[in-house]
């Protein structure tokens, strides 16, 4: 049972009661009172999946409920302790509430933890952005705005630490990446060139290659960046790890499985983050080794990304776990739409579509998240769920992107040729 | 200083998925006459950002450290909810702490009263203010409940006041809210009538000799239905009421699945009639699965848990009075054509065959999870 989408009302699939009974309340009742009820269906939804059960009290006082994600003692911890303090001791200190923002946020992107990029907000509040701020606070606020999703202003952020230090090659390569996800290749790749003034050849190289491997020429990206990395031998690991990844997909996209294959473990060699793991997941899935995919991802279920393709794999090896997680999966969705934020759309949909085969739903979601992210992923999950609804209107927008990119991904290329020979 | 991952960042992890949840604390507030209570649930991580909860440092929280806190804890949260009633503020205090679960871990679960006055409040505010200084990106999600319904609301620092009617709904109204629900549901609910008028269809006719004949008198006629439609009532009461209250759930494919047999089934009787006499087992059997089909309406209307029992009997009466009205209607009609070729043909072979594609198309389309028509 999914949680009907406004646009189900538009359409009348007379078996489905729960959305029936779900539209007649959006028509009959006042907007205030067809809001209770969402969020009593969320709450019910919640409390279904076992999520907010009932309070209880633990048995006795050695009973542990929460694992932190650092230990107070560790030498880390401390040092973000000291940053802390020294922020609050000295709150005219642009320096010292920049660094610790920009910690606060780096924590964010290791752990995919959301909570820590509020942090860095409240280090960062007594500055807000203006031509005089600083570019390193302005690039913060950008960085900040751009996770969630607010790229318009995000741009305006780089855009004015640009103007403050016109050979930032932080703001450009954060213009280039929201560019990317918002499909515009063509000023992705003018950033780039600009990059390249500032910046290492190797970063350069890898922009472009970026942008190049998603219109089209994966093969030839993929030799120049290879070509890029031997010349370096002291490449920082996470920025190397980086560039396998991108290698891997890129090898994987113009067919050379085994290659790709190569360039993920050699990432993974280099260290474990979420984004690696999620895309070298995705390949096993893909290829049909969804046993490699899980044993990959079995520690890893703190991460909704991570935990949406461990049960997937779950799934696929029809073990009995996968209802758990898919359950789990729901919950978190379902807690993430009590705050009214929709920022994990994209697996959203996927989960939607794959777990609980909800197709209507899936496109749904889908076609919400293309509006504002136009990245690979998120056009094969809108054309893969047009054709699971038969319904290929919603799939337009990346049918057109893949027409224009010319992006090359055999599994979009396939998805899109079935979507096209649907009979209207 | 400028690390050279600082431009990698940028192709890593713009606009990246989140994997974990933000800062939510959930606040639950019930006015029952003039007592007001709640109870407020706060991440276990976000009280140790604020206040510092580990003691001794080992990277766990044990319900004992939790427990050492609590006064601690109800001080620091506590002064930062403000709730006031007509404009006077309450004096909030900390009745119990446990320890409660949501998707992202453990969360300390505050039970608290409002000391509001002696009058039942007309009108609520809660002014919220917790973590916004460390994060301000937390939110507050209010879940009020009053009477019978609840109304749900988000505290951010942009919005950090939300006011609330308190007057009670009346129950009567809330009963009869519940009441038209049930009588549009099975209005609209298409499978729910055609299995009825299925079983209906041949109440005005009698089987003799492996062929249907009229009737002959009303009184036969009219147990016929009544034992077909109380037992159908009596099982998708018993069901919808087990469901409703959550002792019982089925996946609703299957559920949804296993109504359209019932519908394709108890059509294919009529064309090759297997039970006759006792259609009002059949009405039994089958009903008790259909009344999962009414519970998952009211799964989504939601139950309000102060009038739990008056919105079931509300519901129910409604889905009963929709039935009803549905058999008044065809049952002098179909009485007085009983022994027409019309009836006996059309509406009784036909109108049986017709049912049982319909319900065919539903059965492969639920279970196959497949659309065949538009």
């Amino acid at each position: 049972m999914g949680f009907p989408h406004a646009s189900h009302c538009k359409q009348k699939k007379i078996y489905h009661q729960t959305v029936l009974s779900y539209c007649f309340y959006r028509i009959v009742f006042v907007p205030g009172r067809a809001k209770s009820l969402i969020g009593w269906l969320l709450t019910l939804l919640a409390a279904a999946s076992g999520a907010g059960a009932a309070p209880y009290v633990p048995k006795d006082d050695t009973v542990v409920l929460e694992t932190l994600p650092t230990r107070p003692g560790d030498p880390a911890a401390a040092e973000l302790r000291r940053m802390r303090a020294a922020s609050a001791d000295a709150p005219a200190d642009a320096d010292a509430a920049s660094r610790l923002a920009r910690r606060y946020f780096e924590m964010a992107m290791a752990e995919g933890d959301p909570r820590y990029v509020g942090y860095a907000e409240a280090a960062l509040r007594a500055w807000p952005e203006s031509p005089s701020t600083s570019a390193e606070i302005l690039n913060l606020h950008g960085m900040l705005r751009q996770y969630r999703h607010d790229f318009g202003r995000a741009m305006a952020d780089f855009d004015l630490a640009l103007k403050a230090d016109p050979a930032n090659s932080e703001a450009r390569a954060w213009r280039a990446a929201i560019l990317m996800v918002q499909a515009d290749y063509g000023a992705a790749r003018r950033e780039c060139e600009l990059l390249a003034q500032h910046s290492t050849e190797l970063h350069a190289t890898a922009c472009l290659a970026y942008v190049e491997a998603t219109t089209g020429g994966a093969r030839a990206a993929y030799q120049r960046l290879a070509a890029a990395l031997a010349r370096r031998s002291d490449v920082d690991p996470g920025f190397h790890a980086w560039v396998q990844t991108r290698l891997a997909e890129m090898a994987w996209r113009s067919g050379d499985n085994a290659g790709a294959e190569r360039h993920f473990r050699a990432g993974l060699a280099l260290g474990t983050d979420n984004f690696l793991l999620a895309a070298f997941a995705d390949f096993l899935l893909e290829r049909g080794r969804p046993a490699e995919a899980r044993a990959l991802l079995q520690d890893w279920s703190r991460s909704d990304t991570l935990l949406l393709r461990l049960a997937l794999a779950a799934q696929a090896l029809k073990r009995p776990e996968a209802e758990g997680y898919a359950r789990a999966l729901g919950a978190r969705f379902a807690d993430a739409a009590l705050r009214g934020e929709k920022l994990h759309l994209q697996e959203e949909a996927r989960y939607l579509l794959e777990l609980k085969g909800d197709a209507r739903a899936a496109l749904a979601a889908a076609a919400e998240n293309f509006r504002t992210q136009r990245e690979p992923r998120d056009a094969l999950v809108l054309i893969e769920a047009a054709l699971a609804a038969r319904d290929p209107a919603p799939a337009a927008p990346a049918m057109q992107w893949l027409e224009s990119s010319g992006f090359e991904g055999a599994r979009i290329r396939q998805a899109a040729a079935r979507l096209k020979a649907l009979k209207p | 200083m400028r690390p050279k991952f600082l431009v990698l960042l940028a192709f890593l992890y713009a606009a990246g998925a989140q994997a974990h949840k933000p800062s939510d604390s959930y606040l639950a507030i019930g006015v029952e006459g003039a007592a007001v209570r709640g109870q407020w649930d706060i991440a276990l991580r976000d009280l140790e950002f604020a206040i510092g909860l580990d003691a001794n440092g080992d990277g766990a929280i044990t319900w004992g450290e939790l427990r050492a806190r609590r006064s601690d804890i109800e001080a620091y949260a506590f002064s930062r909810l403000k709730i006031s009633s007509d404009g006077k503020a309450c004096t909030t205090a900390g009745t119990a702490l446990m320890v409660d679960n949501h998707s992202d871990g453990a969360y300390a679960a505050l039970r608290f009263g409002a000391d509001c006055g002696t009058r039942p409040p007309a009108s609520l505010e809660v002014a919220y203010s917790l973590f916004f200084d460390l994060d301000p990106t937390h939110r507050g999600l209010l879940r009020f409940e009053r009477g019978g319904g609840a109304q749900t609301g988000v505290l951010s620092p942009e919005r950090p006041r939300l006011a609330f009617k308190a007057g009670e709904e009346s129950a009567l109204s809330q009963f009869f809210d519940y009441l038209r629900e049930g009588v549009w549901h099975i209005w609209i609910g298409f499978d729910h009538i055609l299995f009825l008028l299925s079983l209906l269809l041949p109440a005005v006719l009698i089987l003799k000799n492996r062929t249907w004949n009229p009737a002959e008198r009303f009184r036969d006629t009219f147990w016929d239905v009544f034992r077909v439609v109380t037992s159908f009532t009596v099982a998708h009461s018993i069901t919808l009421s087990l469901a409703a209250l959550s002792v019982i759930s089925l996946p609703s494919r299957l559920v949804e699945s296993t109504i359209a047999l019932s519908v394709l089934l108890a059509a294919l009787n009529n064309l090759w009639p297997v039970v006759a006499e006792r259609r009002w087992a059949v009405a039994f059997a089958f009903g008790l699965i259909h009344g999962f089909g009414f519970a998952s309406v009211l799964t989504d209307l939601g139950l309000p848990q102060g009038a739990l029992l008056l919105a079931l009997v509300g519901f129910n009466l409604g889905v009963e009075a929709g039935q009803l009205a549905i058999v008044a209607a065809f049952l002098p009609l179909a009485y007085a054509l009983r022994g027409s070729w019309f009836y006996r043909r059309v509406v009784f072979i036909w109108g049986s065959a017709a049912i049982a594609l319909v319900a065919a198309v539903w059965l492969a389309e639920r279970s196959l999870d497949v659309k065949l028509w538009p």
